[in-house]
């Protein structure tokens, strides 16, 4: 079975047979052990062994560990990529900026209010995580759109916080 | 003194308990709703719950404390690093109640507590300062007249502050305003206090500490510490000795760190903290009135447990330092495990530990309160573990650092491990070129290296794993059982756990 294995802007080909596994022209003997009740695995490649973290986080995506770093793949067979291919929406049609937590934590200043001009790096959220203030800035200019959260307000790593139009916006 | 209460949690309040024991005497854990479970309560000898998560209504409650105590017999208090640590109105507390506190008197912590009364006592006992105001600043204009009479960069800082919390730099007149607003705010919110003030910002200093131990009748230092691997005022990595600290300068700044604590009749372990310019001249920052997180490096090269000689101290009995010369021996470095995000600027992260194998072998030491199933939480600091090393030089004890940290395993969230791996083969942290601003200059050593080979290791592993995870969906027919062999029947076996 020949898979895609997409790792952040790249992607691998790897051909699995059994126990064979072939990418970048070079074919292994490979074996992928189990350490009960443990999310770690032993890769074997021709003998070279390498224990890294792996667990499944949906189908088809993978949280893997290099060398204490964390690795997120998607795993894609022949059939899938294409239709994904197919589906996946062009990057062009790009909706206002939004500006998400990059953390979760505690909104403590809103900067901000909407109709505001704003230039790039303005400060616009402070958020505290783990007793840090962490003040996050605009990433070029615009004007607020609407803002999402209140003052005091959890938020969760993600979350749009504000939504930014194009100076221009009439 | 029988029984002694921590006022603390994760691996600090472990480290006392374990000190606690190996001393005789009995520990008792408190611990927010959070941590019923934890490694220091199931290591103590009695726990007591002292409220909700969030530390003001648990860990900082001083009558939830000391009631704690009471209600367990405790008849002294360790109150750890952070936290209460160096409130002045908890030692009291802690005596009014007629407990032992271990730590220094309530007048020294005061006294070195408020850093710009410090820094007038610093002076006056001889001990050199960073050239700057003295006095608290809140109006604007104010702290600008005064910025200027220092000359910029000046360094806005917390009256009562301290780990870098209500911290900020300013280079330019224009950003002063918000600089103080912002380091006044975190400053009211962190210690409780919003006073900050100003001072000169010296360009590429190093941080060296001096670790000081006091008994009733003598003072003494324990060499330097050099912590000048900083992110944010966070500090990441920590050894013992400095590179950048001859025999003659060792004593220099000893001296300098006894007289500042003999300045305020200090006792027990205390730590003064001063920069080192490039010149070799040094200037006190201020001292921590409490055991610091990177004390096991100076363990290791002085052969002193700090707390227990904490403990001692705190009995009445003499130190078991030796009352002659001391020299390092060996080098010592300290790695903090943080759970934090290089994919999001390095801000702190949570999640639940899924696995975790702790390094160990010869010469390793791991201080870790963590545990697997343990959840990392916003509510208390991102340092999940220290790691530490010592070997017989610092070039070996590097070596070693970069094998513990091959053999450290944390799964469930993600770690600054990476960065601590790229750091120990930095040629220049190798040669000892460090000073508290390489991080800023070295942003390289922040993101993950993105080599061939990783990216075919994760990809192999990954493939082979969906494709084990693809095979065992279907029904399984006995000649795949026969092919599948071990690994196969061990896989299905996980997966139906």
């Amino acid at each position: 079975m020949k898979y895609f294995v997409t790792i952040g802007d790249r992607e691998v080909e790897v051909e699995v047979d059994r126990e064979r596994v072939t990418v970048a022209g070079r074919s292994f003997a490979a074996t992928l052990g189990v350490l009960p009740g443990a999310p770690v695995r032993l890769l074997t490649l021709d003998g070279a062994t390498a224990a890294l973290p792996c667990e499944p986080l949906s189908a088809g995506r993978w949280r893997l560990g290099w060398h204490g770093e964390q690795v997120e793949a998607d795993v894609m067979d022949e059939r899938t990529r294409h239709i994904r291919s197919l589906t996946v929406r062009s990057g062009a049609a790009a909706g206002p900026a939004t500006l998400r937590a990059p953390m979760p934590g505690l909104v403590v200043r809103l900067a901000v209010e909407v109709g505001q001009q704003i230039g790039a790096g303005a400060g616009v959220v402070v958020l505290e995580a783990m007793k840090m203030e962490n003040e996050l800035k605009a990433s070029g200019p615009g004007v607020v759109r609407a803002v999402l959260v209140q003052t005091g307000q959890a938020v969760e790593k993600g979350q749009a916080l504000v939504e930014f139009g194009p100076s221009a916006d009439p | 003194m029988k029984r002694v209460l921590v006022a603390n949690r994760g691996e600090i309040a472990l480290r006392i308990i374990r000190a606690c024991h190996e001393e005789g005497l009995e520990a008792v854990a408190v611990y927010s709703a959070v941590d019923r479970l934890s490694p220091h309560v199931r290591a103590a000898d009695h726990a007591v719950p002292i409220g909700p998560p969030s530390p003001t209504e648990s860990y900082l409650n001083i009558p939830r404390l000391i009631e704690a105590a009471a209600a367990s017999g405790a008849d002294a208090v360790h109150p750890g690093y952070g936290f209460l640590s160096e409130r002045a109105a908890f030692a009291e507390a802690v005596e009014a109640a007629e407990l032992v506190w271990i730590g220094p008197p309530p007048a020294a912590i005061r006294a070195m507590g408020d850093k710009t009364e410090a820094r007038r006592r610093m002076a006056a006992a001889g001990v050199p300062i960073v050239p700057g105001a003295t006095a608290p600043v809140t109006d604007p204009d104010a702290a600008l007249a005064m910025a200027r009479e220092i000359g910029f960069p000046v360094m806005v800082k917390a009256a009562a502050g301290g780990g870098g919390k209500g911290m900020r730099v300013v280079r330019e007149e224009n950003e002063l305003a918000g600089a103080l607003a912002t380091a006044a705010s975190e400053a009211g919110k962190s210690f409780g206090d919003p006073s900050v003030y100003l001072e000169r910002y010296i360009e590429r200093p190093r941080h060296i500490e001096i670790q000081v131990l006091a008994d009733a009748e003598r003072t003494v230092h324990l060499g330097e510490r050099e912590c000048s691997i900083q992110r944010r005022h966070q500090k990441l990595v920590e050894e013992a000795p400095s590179v950048a600290v001859s025999e003659e300068l060792r004593e220099w700044m000893g001296a300098s760190a006894v007289a500042a604590a003999e300045a305020v009749q200090y006792r027990g372990a205390g730590t003064c903290e001063f920069l080192l310019a490039a010149d070799g001249s040094y200037y006190f920052l201020e001292m921590n009135t409490r055991i610091q997180v990177e004390h096991p490096v100076t363990e290791l090269v002085y052969g002193v447990d700090l707390v227990r000689e904490q403990l001692r101290i705190a009995r009445g009995l003499p130190m078991r330092v030796p009352n002659v010369w001391l020299h390092p021996r060996g080098a010592a470095i300290e790695c903090r495990i943080t759970s934090e995000d290089p994919a999001q600027g390095f801000l702190p992260a949570t999640g639940r530990i899924a696995y975790l194998r702790a390094p160990a072998g010869p010469g390793v030491r791991w201080d870790g309160g963590i545990e697997v199933g343990n959840e990392v939480t916003l509510y208390y600091d991102s340092m999940l573990a220290k790691l530490i090393v010592w070997a017989p030089d610092r070039p070996q004890a590097i070596t070693r650092m970069a094998r513990a940290l091959d053999e450290l395993v944390i799964v469930g969230l993600p770690t600054n491990q990476g960065f601590h791996r790229r750091l120990m083969a930095d040629p220049a942290f190798q040669a000892g070129e460090i000073d508290i601003q390489l991080l800023e200059r070295r942003p390289d050593l922040a993101s993950p290296d993105a080599d061939e080979a990783a990216v075919l290791h994760v990809a192999i592993a990954a493939a082979l794993a969906e494709d084990e995870r693809r095979r065992q969906r279907r029904p399984a027919v006995s000649a795949d059982d026969a092919r599948a062999g071990e690994w196969g029947r061990a896989a299905r076996q996980e997966a139906v756990q």
